[in-house]
């Protein structure tokens, strides 16, 4: 299906000729499904479509002048910015216009009241660079720096660095948003000035609204196109980088800044020290290393990384309990020499022994490398992330590793280690994910229905979900969750989106991939709340 | 897992299939290295992407496409044509993908040009053009060959027998003749005899290599390497980037060999160079008094590792066997002409954002100066902007057609900037 000639053409004078394209070639390179993040998964290979044209808007007015043609043409439409999700990324219907923000690269910094403002198309490590450089910082999330700021913003954002500046979406200050209808938004201060210093009113708080849950509507509510950012302070001293790719990191000041890399007698030491620091509000990050990090981390390539690998065994997992933990002297060198002690004391009373640490950073201020994750396997995926409380998180991890054990293979042997997670807002809250690991040249069927089992387990045993909004099948979680918050959801949605153009069929999206995929029909056991709803836009 | 048998030989495309479908968008090809990432501006390393903004001139974009050929869902149209050819091939996003998920990206592209060129719809009618000048007198320019040693003055001798064999390149040969005089004014001052294959040396290939026509890189190759062999030298000096990368690395890979089986060794001016000033054995006197900034070539950078061929299987989780060796740039030519530079007296070196291998090209390579010329030297243009904020008065680079390509953006952007060649900046600096 493609875009009629009349409405490129309106397009086309809206943003220029160079600046849209609905050639063969073109559209090709937007392909989704085998590869990236859940590559080669159901949902990517079932669910992608090429677009039918791209589109790169410079402006607010030009997106909004786009979105309603959209409206008026009954074009649906996905916004992107960086397309590092890329089975989320990619439209999930025919006949769909990929609206592509990279061209909007503003990014501002208020020093004095400590916040940015940033478009679409910037990224992390900009946004970083540009903050280091006036003492403040932000925070560079697990997907990596190379994301798109806004867009993870709306999506989830963390990082061991929650740890000190708490949940990006408590950050969020002054938005710009184009509504699915082409009508602006702007919240907070944005509303009544152009200063975006402030997030609340003006009337009822619509942030949430705009954001959804974690992860986000996923552009299935029009376009945020600016977004003021609260910064923190950080210390004053430079984080010099250094070394030639692929060796390179940011050398910290020793005086300022230091990881320190503890090892822990057992599960119940590691747990009790996350409490234990935060009770004593000291360090600025902290994380539980999984052993297949470490590993990632000592390899070379991937062949050196499966040798490493090989040598580890459930023993070793049992036995592996590292704590790393950042000291920053955000004040006063002082600072991290009291921090030290305090950390010290802590250790000293639960057995934990420092280990030998480099007094670097490769990952958490600049390049939250996690591409990384995906080298030794080729396929990966979290099948969640929780927001609860620390021992919860670890409770939740040691559960998908023994649910894991009967999808193991095609799942990579990981020997039962139950994942990553850290503490978040100085230990009030634990923060975890579950990643695994494929082969995609491999049936992943079975991966599949791995990924449905964790949400059935979490209903099981009460488990946190952040895949309220899209990510699992929303007549399965809302029900159970809810009773009716996908009602309610969908409701939102039909609202402020009434052609239903805006990136469908989400947040129906992985109701619909179960749908159409046969081998996921025989788990298909929930009862279908919203039988009746049917997607215009679905063919 | 069934093993496939794969070999790191870019005649065939489907060699590089597990890289062409494991990539995952992170855009290592495109963005800086996020260590070194210095904010908005200058933040990209992909002149193709940020000129053409479309996927499609990506590294990501075109590893999509490579897999539609593959697939046989694309063929190479006019428009595929312009997506493939208008690259560089300057290997910012080989080496910024080896950072994050070592994947091979620099072969599959070049695999996808011969396969264009297979095909018989590549490469660009310019390219063929310059094929043809090769073919008919062994140089690009067409100049007439037996021209080829003109520019050697009546005061250089080169030796009848030397270990060192001096390869010109058609850049020096005939557009340049002021590289390959300074550089045997160099050799000569540091009493390193040297010879030449005179007749006997043809264009070294790169423009019909890296334009896909690799039959007839080859036919090059194949002269060239025996024209060295008959020789007897033992080191082949090169003062271009490109010749130096040809004869390294690229003679190998056409070979099916690796660098050190070639018989012969392959040094760039400025490592010979900077032996010799290590040493002693070549001293600056005289005085500089000059803020420069310093050009990485790709060719003589990020692309200059040594070759080393590899065949074997992937199995299981893509694992390789016997392990694949991968040229990850971490090897180039970076400190050599950076550690000359500061031996120079008064010569102060500022470095650009971009720079070792996260360099922003100058534009001139791929074939892209013959058949874009406008994209090349708006890339050149894109890389004086960042030279205009080092406050540099001179830009040096290790290779003629970057010196070209900054001096046409020059002309064109009237910009108070003088481009050296390497040979240039040494020569003055020995005071001869």
């Amino acid at each position: 299906m493609s875009i009629s000639e009349e409405a490129y053409r309106v397009m086309e004078d809206i943003v220029g000729a160079g600046y849209i394209s609905s050639d063969a070639v073109d559209m090709e390179a937007y392909r989704g499904g085998v590869e990236g993040y859940g590559a080669s998964m159901g949902f990517a290979k079932v669910m992608s479509r090429l677009p039918a044209a791209v589109i790169m808007p410079k402006t607010t007015e030009e997106v909004q002048k786009i979105v309603r043609v959209c409206n008026l043409f009954k074009i649906p439409f996905i916004p992107v910015s960086t397309m590092f999700w890329l089975a989320q990324s990619v439209p999930h219907v025919e006949g769909s216009l990929l609206i592509d923000l990279k061209r909007m690269d503003k990014l501002e910094i208020d020093e004095e009241h400590m916040y940015a403002l940033v478009e679409s198309g910037v990224i992390y490590s900009q946004l970083q660079e540009q903050a280091m450089r006036r003492g403040l910082y932000t925070t560079v999330p697990g997907g990596g720096s190379q994301v798109s700021v806004i867009a993870n913003m709306l999506d989830c954002g963390f990082s061991p660095l929650n740890f000190r500046n708490g949940f990006p979406s408590r950050r969020l200050l002054g938005i710009e948003w184009v509504l699915p209808d082409g009508e602006i938004l702007r919240t907070g201060s944005l509303a009544f000035s152009d200063d975006p210093f402030w997030g609340e009113g003006p009337g009822p708080e619509l942030r949430g609204i705009l954001r959804g849950n974690a992860p986000g509507w996923n552009g299935s509510f029009g376009i945020c196109t600016q977004m003021a950012i609260k910064l923190s302070p950080f210390q004053p001293e430079k984080l010099e980088p250094s070394g030639i790719s692929p060796h390179t990191t940011l050398q910290l000041p020793p005086k300022r800044m230091r990881w320190i890399n503890f090892t822990l007698p057992d599960r119940e030491a590691l747990i009790n020290a996350m409490y234990k620091i935060g009770e004593a509000e000291v360090s600025a990050a902290m994380t539980k290393v999984p052993i297949f990090f470490r590993v990632v981390a000592k390899s070379e390539s991937k062949e050196d990384f499966w040798e490493l690998w090989r040598k580890e065994s459930e023993e070793s997992l049992a036995k592996f309990h590292v704590l790393r933990v950042l000291l920053i002297g955000y004040t006063s060198e002082e600072q991290l020499d009291y921090e030290e002690r305090v950390l010290m004391d802590i250790m000293g009373e639960l057995g934990g022994e420092p280990r030998r640490t480099k007094p670097t950073d490769e990952s958490w201020f600049k390049n939250a490398d996690s591409a990384g994750m995906w080298l030794m396997a080729g396929g990966y995926i979290s099948v969640e992330y929780c927001l609860e409380t620390i021992e919860s998180a670890a409770q939740q991890g040691e559960d998908y590793a023994t649910l894991k054990k009967q999808y193991t293979p095609p799942l990579m042997a990981d020997y039962g280690d139950p994942g990553w997670f850290q503490s978040i807002e100085i230990g009030h809250g634990g923060y975890f994910e579950f990643l695994i690991f494929y082969d995609p040249r491999e049936d992943t069927n079975r991966v599949d229905h791995f990924y449905l089992e964790t949400a059935k387990l979490n209903i099981k045993k009460g488990h946190w979900t952040s895949f309220c909004g899209s990510s699992q099948p929303i007549r399965l979680i809302g029900p159970a969750y809810g009773p009716n918050f996908h009602l309610w959801m969908m409701k939102v949605k039909e609202t402020f989106d009434v052609n239903s153009l805006s990136n469908p069929p989400v947040p129906y999206e992985h109701d619909v991939f179960i749908d159409r995929a046969e081998w996921m029909h025989p788990l298909e056991d929930w009862k279908d709340p919203i039988k009746d709803w049917k997607d215009p836009n679905m063919e | 897992m069934k093993e496939e048998k794969i070999k790191l030989n870019v005649t065939e495309i489907e060699n590089f299939y597990y890289d062409i479908t494991r990539c995952i968008r992170c855009k290592g090809c495109k963005w800086v290295d996020h260590i070194y990432m210095p904010g908005v501006k200058f933040s990209t390393r992909c002149p193709s992407e940020k000129r053409y903004l479309f996927d499609s001139y990506s590294a990501y974009g075109r590893l999509k496409l490579a897999q539609a050929v593959i697939e046989g869902r694309l063929d190479f149209s006019e428009k595929m044509l312009d997506a493939i050819y208008k690259c560089q091939l300057c290997g910012a996003c080989d080496v910024g993908c080896k950072r994050n998920l070592d994947l091979e990206i620099e072969l599959p592209l070049e695999a996808l040009r011969i396969r264009a060129v297979e095909s018989g719809k590549g490469p660009m009618p310019q390219h063929k053009q310059i094929a043809g000048n090769i073919e008919e007198t062994h140089n690009r320019f067409d100049a007439p060959h037996g021209n080829r040693q003109k520019w050697l003055p009546a005061d250089v001798k080169p030796a009848r027998k030397a270990d060192i064999v001096y390869f010109v390149g058609c850049s020096a040969s005939y557009a340049h003749p002021e590289i390959a005089e300074a550089t045997a004014r160099i050799l000569n001052a540091a009493k390193s005899d040297f010879m030449l294959l005179g007749s006997e040396e043809w264009c070294c290939g790169y423009p019909l290599y890296i334009t896909g026509q690799i039959e007839a890189a080859k036919k090059n190759a194949q002269h060239n390497t025996e024209a060295i062999r008959k020789s007897g030298a033992g080191v082949v000096l090169v003062s271009c980037a490109e010749g130096y990368r040809m004869l390294k690395v690229n003679y190998p890979k056409m070979f099916n060999k690796s660098t050190t089986e070639m018989g012969f060794k392959v040094v760039h001016l400025t490592e010979y160079v900077d032996e010799l000033v290590k040493k002693g054995t070549l001293k600056f006197t005289k005085k500089m008094d000059l803020r420069v900034t310093y050009h990485d070539a790709c060719n003589l950078s990020r692309l200059s590792e040594p070759w080393i061929y590899w065949e074997g299987t992937r199995g299981e989780w893509g694992v390789t066997n016997p392990p694949m060796p991968r040229r990850r740039g971490t090897n180039g030519i970076y400190q050599q002409p950076r550690d000359i530079i500061k031996s120079i007296p008064g010569l102060e070196l500022v470095e650009m954002v971009r720079f070792r291998e996260n360099a922003w090209c100058c534009g001139a390579g791929g074939g892209v100066k013959e058949a874009f010329p406008d994209f090349a030297l708006w890339t050149a243009s894109e890389r004086l902007e960042e030279v205009k904020e080092t406050g540099a008065e001179i830009i040096v680079t290790g290779c003629p057609w970057c010196k070209d390509n900054f001096n046409d953006a020059v002309k064109k952007d009237d910009i108070n900037l003088k481009v050296y060649d390497f040979s240039e900046l040494i020569l003055q600096a020995i005071s001869l």
